[in-house]
């Protein structure tokens, strides 16, 4: 016991050392004292609130003069200042709290005193306590947690000190065993929580967090001063140095609190009222009255023990920011610490959250840990939740919400020792209490689903119904035992049968049924009427989804229901464009032969002569399906028959075809809650004995695939008869689908998981295994990305310094880049050398992150934009090599320097004079364009070659001066240097200019080309024109001026096929002309 | 209408304006008739293929002048197609092999090969060979180099090589050893201005000796470049003064505005705004060794002279690492960080 009391006291006393120790022992003592008190006063809370502040009164004279001169000392003074207190009973508390904390007013000082004045308490209680004692001690514990969360209000309202009583009173109560006690306790856990506040801030302050400590100290002093100071003075001192560590959390904390208690002090003056803080308590309490009152300790043991939380700073702003410098300093902490055993389930019903980096426990051994006994981890905080267990660099979101709902905070000691000192299955607390109801709603609606499963069975089976036809080989469809049950797949055997039985999406599954119901009508209107959601407009449903969730069996199902035949077809069979328009077109048109004829000895079903059309997998339509998706598609808009097309990922490009012709119905994968129940008739339709959390275990270890879970319960049901968690955390494990992480998560993953955190049990294989996620992606999405962390490194410095070690992180992490590149070409190169990719994964990936890792907030993870620039460059470097060789007969450069140094003069030339002169200038930047070979295309490249000040961005040319320059420019007929063999073949410049006569000039141009590529060109003399393709859009002009050349173009247009020999004709004609006309 | 630089360009070995010396020897070589190959050398703006242009005509008479350009197709041992400009006239070849990079040995061997092999068609022509003028020789990769090195020899009675280098450098030595090698040193500054006076007196332009001064000393010997910014200036001013300012090539002043901030604030964040720069010269296909060194020669002045050599030596193993790997931004951004980071500890050690 003294050991754990110890660390009750270091989580919640050492926090608040200073200053909360003289309040502590306040507490202590009326706590003590108050149990031989209390079983009196037990009645009524407030009462003894009352009652217990004239009491605490008197026995704050004697502890005050301790206190002032020793209050971060003297532990040896506790046990007997809490013997004193004891014989002086609890009276003396109470007095304590209730003055000084109701005037003091100053929610921080006063909350500290109190706290700290409880959290010693214990210490002098299990010493001179018995085992009964001991038992209560951990009672106290766990009311201090309650009290952390609650001080606030509780504090304000003057309880405290009735706290202290009613501490005090609890311990006597437990000890006698009355259910008294128990309403006491609720009364106690409010009042205790405020003062625990105070303690906690006295604790941080002295505790070793130097010159804050010594600040919030001297706050704490002067409020403890008039609120009576005096009591629990030499004890807390003595508590505090213990719990010194965990004194700092706690002040953080208490602060928080001081706040909010202000708020809820009307709450706290009757216990019960308080709705937010009360529940948690509540539910101890009402567990306790109705178990025995050894539970009920042992309740509150776990609560004790979790009093490391950490009470919330004032100043939301001020406190966070002081929290974070605080918290990144001492952030080193090996990944040690040794994982508590606990009874099984012991946490059952109760909620935590995690928040915030924890010294040693990794976040998901902590999950884990708390699934594993039976407890709930959920993502942020809310009323429900039972405990926060609070680590560094707690998000303020989070913060803000645990002081909003004056949650409890622990830390991973406290949840450790809750782990320990839990009882099995929870104990008597309310919220094991309210669990266990849970369970047994659950076990009642599960025995009665396995019975309705097997009258259904039994009743089928007297049916003996050979007709399994409608069951398609792969659907979960009709389950309908059949006498071949034993032999079915338990997913086919325990497939749902109506649509109260399909896990999740009911919305969904109700929305198809209702658009079968309806298709007929709709039929007859054509498709005319969207109605309500839209789907009467449409004769195709698209389900999609995750795989395992039901959608081909809520397809089935519901098909079933509204009285249709179901024809499937999936991914077995070829679905190419042939075979789905021939083999669809029987089915289309036809209706079911169910609705004439019947099996022997079977009814005709009247109104199976309808028929559905089940197109499963039809993302899995492949390359040997060729047009298949687009036949379908075709299909889904005239069909005459429903049709429900059913894919995995439906915003794949290849499901694009159905965008228009399918209504989308989204299936989302269910809740753990809504599979536990059917899973878990299952398991007792199969006397398999699986616990409530192994199953959430399976569940969230297969992401909610129902299939995948019932299969793993399947294989483990054929040698062992029961599944423990480790045995199911292994399979699930086992059986875990490799999810491919994207490049985004990669890099969230690896900078801001903290996966180089001192506490992360990640190794390097993990990180280069997460590089391999996507190895091309991988380090350019880091490059991207490393820039805009805050590094965890760098935290604990400030301003310039802070600045330099930034800068210093930066740079390494930038030369571990470059070092990964000097690897990547390696790999790349002409080496070949892949072996290498470990070593780049390390030097690109890895390395670099292990300098920045840390938070990305304030930036969204953005893509790589190495790729844009990379292929724009490409994109750029064509233009350039395209000029260049266009210019080549004129200057002698090569394309650097025809980029670096011709490409500004040109571009003033050509760009800035348009810009300038607008259409005035256009003959001057034609000729300088002709003198070098240039082309439009050219003109518009130099356009977007331009950067910094001549950036394209930055360039107005007005809309009539260009389009008077394109004019001006293809009237002109222009020289040309050569062609290119590929212009020749396809031009596409020239489809831009006359669409009409593509084919013509095709012709023209390789007719030409072939005999006349190689036109020489003199400086002198501008180049023969025929030749090029440039020169196709002056000639055409030429043609349209001369009616014969037109009329013959236009008819060229018409009669594709005969225009050969009368393009020919023409283009030559023209290029006759430009010849003369150039000359 | 074209530019200065072109329109003035000399045609003859007699109107070539600076080293003389070197001129003539070129002339006697063409004279000779015993032609051998060259490789000719200098940095870019030297005059290397004005000069080779002047001594083919000396070589061949004024048919040399009329060139064309030719496409040409050539097919890889992958089957890959590869088109190939070729600037041609009746007695030389014009080739420039690392437009197709990788493929370069392709072209040597089945163009060189191709032309070795026939004879020159022209009866009158002076000379019975043919030329074939290999630029940016020191791009060529060592495979292309290789196969070059046979065919020299082979096919010497009916081709003559003149490779264009900016350095021997990268050239193998068996190549350097059959070639003569002509180096042709960048003009002096005082070259330059003869230039620039010369031709400024031939446009009518009015003239500003300290402006042709500071042209020729911006230009870094380079006299194309000269020339070009002589124009640029002249085209942006009615009036030139020696005063006038020269404007910067477009991607300097965009390097100039990224030393400026670099300079300005050293955080991961400005970083990042660097890095957009930087990727927009890289994506403009201005070199990345290009922009690491102006932008050195840029931050060099602005910075104390304990850091300079510090500054200098990072550079130059970026530079370094820039050649060996692939992605250049990152080798860009590390010099960068690297930069930031020396400054501005060394600004704290200042400080304290």
């Amino acid at each position: 016991m003294p050991t754990d009391i110890r660390n009750f006291f270091g989580g919640k006393g050492g926090q608040t050392p200073a200053a909360s120790q003289e309040q502590k022992p306040s507490k202590d003592a009326p706590k003590e004292k108050k149990p031989k008190g209390r079983g009196k006063r037990k009645v009524l809370s407030d009462s003894e609130d009352d009652i217990e502040v004239q009491p605490a009164r008197k026995s704050t004279p004697k502890k005050p003069p301790p206190k002032k001169q020793m209050k971060r000392e003297s532990p040896i003074g506790e046990v007997t200042t809490t013997s004193d207190y004891f014989a002086s009973s609890g009276k003396s508390k109470p007095t304590r709290s209730t003055p000084t904390k109701p005037r003091a007013a100053v929610a921080t000082s006063a909350k500290s005193t109190p706290r700290a004045k409880a959290t010693p308490k214990p210490e002098p209680t299990t010493s001179g306590k018995t085992s009964s004692r001991k038992k209560n001690k951990p009672n106290y514990v766990e009311l201090d947690d309650d009290e952390d969360d609650d001080f606030a209000p509780r504090v304000i309202n003057v309880d405290a000190d009735s706290g202290d009583d009613i501490f005090g009173a609890d311990y006597k109560n437990a000890q006698k065993g009355e259910e008294d006690a128990y309403e006491i306790d609720d009364n106690e856990d409010e009042i205790v929580k405020p003062s625990r506040k105070t303690a906690k801030g006295g604790k941080s302050a002295s505790s070793r967090k130097g010159a804050i400590s010594k600040d919030e100290d001297i706050d704490i002093q002067m409020k403890d001063v008039p609120a009576k100071a005096t009591n629990g003075t030499n004890p807390a001192k003595g508590r505090k140095r213990k719990s010194a560590e965990l004194q700092d959390e706690e002040d953080e904390e208490a602060d928080d609190n001081d706040i909010p208690p202000a708020s809820k002090k009307a709450k706290d003056t009757k216990a019960k009222s308080p709705a937010k803080k009360a529940s948690p308590k509540k539910v101890r309490k009402e567990e306790p009255h109705i178990r025995t009152q050894v539970d009920d300790i042992l309740d509150d043991i776990p609560t004790v023990r979790a009093p490391t939380p950490p009470p919330r700073d004032g100043t939301q702003k001020f406190n966070y920011k002081d929290f974070n410098s605080k918290r990144s300093e001492p952030a080193p902490s090996g990944p040690s610490a040794e994982l508590p055993v606990g009874a099984e389930n012991c946490l059952a019903g109760l909620q935590f959250v995690f928040t915030g980096l924890l010294d040693t426990l990794h976040r998901d051994v902590g999950k884990e840990l708390i699934t594993r006994y039976g407890g709930k981890v959920t993502g942020a905080p809310s009323k429900k939740t039972s405990f926060v267990v609070l680590g560094s660099d707690a998000g303020p979101k989070k913060l803000e919400t645990i002081r909003q709902y004056g949650l409890k905070t622990i830390n991973e000691h406290g949840l450790f020792d809750l782990i320990r000192k839990l009882p099995a299955n929870g104990g008597d607390g309310k919220a094991a209490e309210q669990y266990e109801a849970k369970q047994k709603e659950e076990q009642a609606k599960i025995e009665k689903a396995a019975e309705e499963m097997i009258k259904q069975e039994r009743a089928e089976a007297k049916k003996a119904a050979s007709t399994n036809t409608r069951n398609q080989p792969d659907s979960k469809g009709d389950i309908a035992g059949s006498a071949t049950t034993d032999s079915q797949l338990w997913t086919v055997k325990y497939a749902p049968t109506a649509t109260s039985m399909i896990c999740g999406n009911k919305a969904q599954v109700e929305r198809l049924q209702a658009w079968l119901r309806a298709w007929p009508a709709n039929l007859r209107t054509k498709f005319k009427k969207p109605g309500k959601e839209g789907w009467g407009a449409f004769r195709a449903m698209c389900l999609h989804g995750p795989p395992g969730i039901g959608k081909t069996t809520a397809a089935h199902l519901a098909a079933k229901l509204e009285g249709y035949d179901i024809i499937e077809s999936n991914a077995s069979d070829t679905r190419s464009k042939k075979l789905v328009e021939t083999g669809l077109r029987g089915v289309l048109d036809t209706t079911s032969l169910l609705g004439y004829f019947a099996g022997d000895g079977k009814k005709v079903e009247t109104e199976k002569k309808k028929i559905v059309l089940i197109m499963d997998e039809v993302d899995g339509m492949s390359a040997g399906d060729r047009g298949g998706v687009g036949a379908l598609a075709a299909v889904c808009r005239k069909t005459s028959v429903p049709i429900i097309l059913i894919c995995n990922d439906r915003r794949l490009p290849k499901m694009k075809p159905f965008d228009s012709v399918a209504w989308d119905l989204p299936f989302r994968r269910p809740t753990v809650d809504q599979i536990r129940q059917r899973i878990m008739t299952i398991c007792f339709r199969e006397k398999l004995k699986v616990p409530p959390n192994v199953i959430n275990a399976l569940i969230e270890g297969s992401h909610a695939d129902i299939r995948q879970v019932i299969n793993m319960l399947s294989t483990a049901k054929l040698d062992q008869d029961a599944m423990d968690f480790d045995a199911g955390k292994d399979m699930s494990k086992a059986w875990e689908k490799h999810v491919i992480l994207k490049p985004w998560d990669i890099v969230s993953k690896i900078l801001g998981g903290g996966m180089f955190a001192p506490s992360s049990t990640s190794t390097l294989n993990d990180k280069i295994e997460l590089y391999f996620n996507d190895h091309e992606f991988s380090s350019l999405m880091l490059q991207e990305n490393y820039l805009s962390t805050n590094p965890v490194l760098s935290n604990t410095l400030t301003g310039k310094d802070k600045n330099l070690k930034m800068l210093e992180l930066t740079d390494k992490a930038a030369e571990s880049i470059s070092d990964g590149d000097l690897v990547d070409r390696m790999i790349h190169g002409s080496q070949q050398q892949w072996s290498l990719m470990p070593t780049h994964a390390v030097f690109s990936f890895v390395r670099p992150a292990s300098f920045v890792a840390g938070s990305q907030a304030g930036s969204q993870t953005r893509f790589t934009s190495w790729l844009g620039n990379n292929s724009k460059q490409g994109k750029l470097m064509r233009f350039i090599k395209e000029i260049q060789g266009h210019m080549r007969l004129r200057a002698s450069g090569d394309r650097h320097e025809i980029r670096q140094q011709y490409l500004p003069v040109l571009w003033y030339r050509l760009i800035h004079e348009l810009q300038i002169q607008g259409k005035d200038g256009l003959m001057d930047i034609i000729k300088v364009m002709d003198s070098y070979y240039l082309t439009k295309e050219d003109w518009d490249a130099i356009l977007e070659l331009g950067v910094g000040p001549m950036d394209m961005e930055k360039v107005k040319i007005e809309s009539q001066a260009k389009s008077a320059f394109t004019r001006t420019y293809n009237q002109m007929a222009h020289p040309l240097p050569y062609m290119k063999a590929s212009q020749v073949v396809a031009p596409k410049k020239k489809s831009k200019e006359r669409p009409d006569l593509e084919e013509a000039i095709d012709e023209s141009d390789s007719g030409l080309s072939s005999g006349e590529d190689e036109a020489v060109l003199d400086d002198d003399e501008p180049l023969d024109l025929k030749k090029d393709k440039y020169v196709a859009a002056p000639k055409k002009k030429k043609a349209a001026k001369k009616s014969g050349a037109k009329g013959k173009g236009k008819v060229k247009n018409e009669n594709v096929d005969d225009d050969e020999s009368e393009e020919e004709v023409k283009p030559q004609k023209s290029a006759k002309g430009k010849g003369r006309a150039k000359k | 209408m074209a530019l200065l630089v072109d329109r003035y360009r000399p045609r003859s070995l007699e109107a070539l304006t600076y080293h003389e010396d070197l001129s003539e020897r070129l002339r006697s070589l063409a004279q000779s008739g015993d032609f051998p190959h060259l490789l000719v050398y200098g940095p870019s703006g030297a005059g290397k293929k004005t000069r080779i242009v002047a001594t083919l005509r000396e070589l061949y008479g004024p048919g040399v002048e009329k060139i064309k350009i030719d496409s040409r197709v050539f097919q890889t041992t992958s089957n890959r197609k590869l088109e190939f400009n070729i600037v041609a006239s009746v007695y030389h070849l014009e080739i420039t092999p690392s437009d197709v990079g990788n493929f370069d040995r392709v072209v040597i061997q089945d163009l060189l090969k191709e032309v070795a092999q026939t004879q020159q068609v022209d009866q009158s022509a002076r000379q019975r060979f043919k030329v074939v003028v290999i630029n940016e020789a020191d791009h060529l990769t060592r495979d292309a180099q290789a196969a070059l090195r046979r065919t020299m020899e082979k096919y010497s009675p009916n081709l003559r090589l003149i490779l264009l280098a900016n350095s021997t450098a990268n050239i193998i030595a068996p190549i350097r050893s059959r070639t003569l090698l002509v180096r042709v040193a960048a003009p002096t500054e005082a070259d330059i201005c003869k230039v620039l006076t010369k031709v400024g007196k031939q446009e009518g332009w009015s003239e500003a000796e300290g402006l042709n001064r500071r042209i020729a000393k911006d230009s870094g010997r380079n006299l194309r470049r000269a020339l070009l910014m002589f124009e640029a200036v002249h085209a942006q001013n009615e009036k030139v003064t020696d005063k006038t300012p020269i404007p910067p090539p477009d991607w300097e002043a965009l390097i100039e505005q990224i030393a400026d901030q670099i300079m300005a604030e050293h955080t991961p964040a400005r970083i990042l705004e660097v890095r957009a720069k930087l990727y927009d010269l890289l994506s403009h296909c201005i070199p990345p060794t290009t922009v690491l060194k102006t932008l050195t020669f840029k931050l060099i002045p602005k910075i104390d002279d304990a850091l300079k050599a510090d500054v200098i030596r990072w550079s130059a193993f970026y530079e370094h690492r820039i050649r060996l790997g692939s992605k250049h931004i990152f080798h860009l951004e590390a010099f960068v960080a690297k930069f930031m980071r020396i400054l501005e500890s060394y600004l704290m050690g200042m400080d304290f």
